[in-house]
Formats: C-alpha cells, structure tokens, sequence
C-alpha cells in the first residue's frame, strides 16, 4: 500500500504542475460566476436556476477534468520511456495503475470541493439559501468523476489520446440514456441495441440535480447507495483497464 | 484476453437485466401517481379563487389570478413530470437493483483481477 500511496502522491505534484488541471478548473469557475450574474428580473425561486446550472456545470466539469487528466498519463510514462523502469522493479502493473488512478482521483476531488465552495458562494452573494444536500451531491458528482477516470484509464491503454476523449464523451452520453431511448437509436436491431445498453452503466443514478434545485428532499439512503454503485463500477473500470494493461508488451 | 473479456461480458449479461429502466419497470401504481385532471371541475365557479377540492388523484389549489390553470403542492406530481419522477432518486424500488448490480460488479471485478493475474504469471 504504501509504494502506491508514494507513487500517487507523485502522480498528485506532477499532475499539479500541469496547465491542464488549472485551465479547466478556472473555466469551471468562470461558469459559475456566469451563472451568477444571470439577471434574475425580479423572478422569485432565480436560486433554483443558480443550483440547476451550477451543477451541471460541476458535472460538465468533472468529465472535462477526467478525460484532461487522465487520458495522457500513461501514452506520455510510454512515450517517455518511464514506464518501464517504474514497472520493472518497484511496482507492479496493478500498483502503477492504482498510484496513477489515486493521484489524478486527490486532485480530482479537490478541483470538485472547489467548484461545490464556489457554487455555495455564489448562492450566498445573490441571497439564496444553500440546500443541505449540495455536499452530498457533491460527493456523488466526485464518486462520478472517478468512475469517468477509471473509463478513461481503461481507454488510454489500448486507444491514442486523441480518440480517448471522444470515446469517453459518448460513454457519458449514452450512459445517461434510458434502455427504451437507446433502442430508440438503432429501432431495427432492438436485440442488439439492448444487449448494448446492458453493458453501459446507469450514469442517470448520478442525477441528483433536480430534486435539490426544486427544494426536494433526498433520502441520505439514495446517496449512500448510489455512490457504492458508482465505486463499484469504477472497480469493475478498473479491474478490466489492468487485465489490458497486464496484456500490453511495453517493449 | 479474449476469453477473459467474453467471461465478463457474459456474466453481466447475464446479471444486470433490462429491469433497471425505471419506464418499464415501474408499477402502474407509480406511474399513476401523475395527476390527472378530471372533466368535472365545473364546481369551481369564476368566483371562487382559492377553492381545495376533493380531487381523485390529488388536490391542487385554483390559480389566485382567477385563469383555468391550477397550482399544486410543493412535492406533490403535476401534470407532465414524469420525467422528473422517473428517475432513480424517486423509484425507490429499484435501490435494491443497484445493490445488487454493485455486488455483481464487484465480484466480477475480482474474478478479472485472479484470473488477468494468473494468466500473467502464466505467460
């Protein structure tokens, strides 16, 4: 454990000196201040379209940031020749993933925890009141943020960096889709396109937004089990992403 | 990889079924509970403004300005929501799925994990 914690928090400094991380983190900021200066023309619940807004750009925001800092980690350690002597003696495959996944998660986190501090300052300077489940909204848009890494991870090892983006974009769009909607796509093969949609996650248990704009009470079972659902999947991401990576001949 | 990839594929085929989609699955309880506006609401009269009626599927409250709309409760279904309400925050039977599709993902997560492992070692 403590080689992949070393590693990972190696994977936390380089990825901070990074431009990436910061230009996507300051365009996130910049949407928020944007959706506070909306005017609101006397319109009475204007807080609600703050929140709205707001935490779908958080979720814009965390795919941004997965496929920005995960999706050049491993094609840049292979192209750079590193990967080799850090696999080599001391860590395994398993423990170069996990260090690599921990670092870009840390930094992931934390790029939310500011965006969600943002949000909740900006709801205070225009006077609005700030719902009690926007942490745990935040949390589940955190726990989403990881599984998109461990998507991206997956797709970085056997596909070029350029191709992982839009790969990753369509997995979240069509992952948001209901099993009768992408059928919908293909109506002429609903076998194949359901058989197709069984294998895609349920993105839509991380739809959290509505009921909190609308002043909705969520049960905090929702959100405990949605988040397992959502580690889960990102374990089973990333389980399939080492049984590629332990196949790949890095010579 | 092949065939451990295929293993995988198969399992979850074969464990997290189509019953996930809450449109398919849902009660005609559940998706009933969508207000449906009765014909007869003629009691209401022009100059009745904040009148509760007894209502079969839910109350609402007559629009104050005195137009045909009404206004419902706070949390209470409105006409055209389904989508808001078909989503897994409010379907609450299918919670237990999501249960059991994470143990399903878990447990296959190790299997791939024991079985890339091993077949490493093997080469």
């Amino acid at each position: 454990m403590r080689p992949v914690m070393t590693f990972a928090l190696m994977t936390l400094r380089s990825l901070l000196r990074r431009r990436t991380i910061w230009g996507i983190s300051i365009v996130i900021l910049i949407a928020l201040v944007g959706i506070g200066q909306v005017p609101g023309y006397g319109v009475s619940n204007q807080g609600r379209f703050m929140l709205d807004f707001g935490l779908f750009g958080l979720e814009i925001g965390t795919l941004l940031l997965a496929i920005g800092l995960a999706s050049n980690i491993y094609p840049r350690d292979r192209e750079r020749k590193t990967v080799m002597p850090i696999i080599a003696v001391p860590l395994s495959r398993g423990q170069y993933l996990m260090g690599r996944f921990v670092g870009a998660a840390l930094v992931q986190a934390a790029a939310m925890l500011a965006g969600c501090l943002g949000l909740m300052v900006i709801l205070m300077l225009n006077e609005h009141a700030i719902p009690p489940d926007l942490f745990p909204a935040t949390g589940l848009l955190i726990v989403e943020g990881w599984f998109l890494l461990a998507v991206v991870f997956f797709f970085s090892f056997w596909t070029s960096p350029p191709l992982n983006a839009p790969l990753t974009i369509l997995l979240f769009i069509v992952s948001q889709m209901s099993v009768s909607g992408f059928v919908g796509l293909l109506p002429t093969a609903p076998g194949i396109m359901r058989t197709l949609r069984l294998l895609l996650p349920h993105m839509d248990v991380f739809h959290i937004k509505d009921p909190i704009a609308h002043g909705m009470d969520v049960p905090g079972l929702y959100f405990l089990l949605a988040m397992v659902y959502g580690l889960s999947y990102m374990v089973f991401m990333l389980a399939v992403a080492l049984a590629v990576f332990r196949k790949r001949d890095l010579k | 990889m092949r065939n451990v990839l295929t293993f995988a594929a198969i399992l979850l085929i074969s464990a997290c079924r189509t019953d996930y989609d809450i449109e398919e699955v849902a009660t005609a309880e559940f998706l009933g509970q969508d207000h449906v506006h009765a014909d007869s609401c003629e009691t209401c009269g022009e100059e009745t403004t904040e009148v509760e009626h007894d209502h079969p599927e839910g109350e609402h409250v007559h629009d104050p300005a005195g137009s045909d709309r009404h206004i419902h409760e706070a949390g209470v279904r409105n006409h055209g929501t389904e989508w808001f309400f078909n989503q897994p925050w409010a379907a609450d039977f299918i919670w237990g799925k999501m249960v059991r599709d994470s143990v399903i993902l878990v447990l296959l997560a190790t299997g791939l994990i024991i079985l890339s492992g091993y077949r490493r070692k093997n080469r």
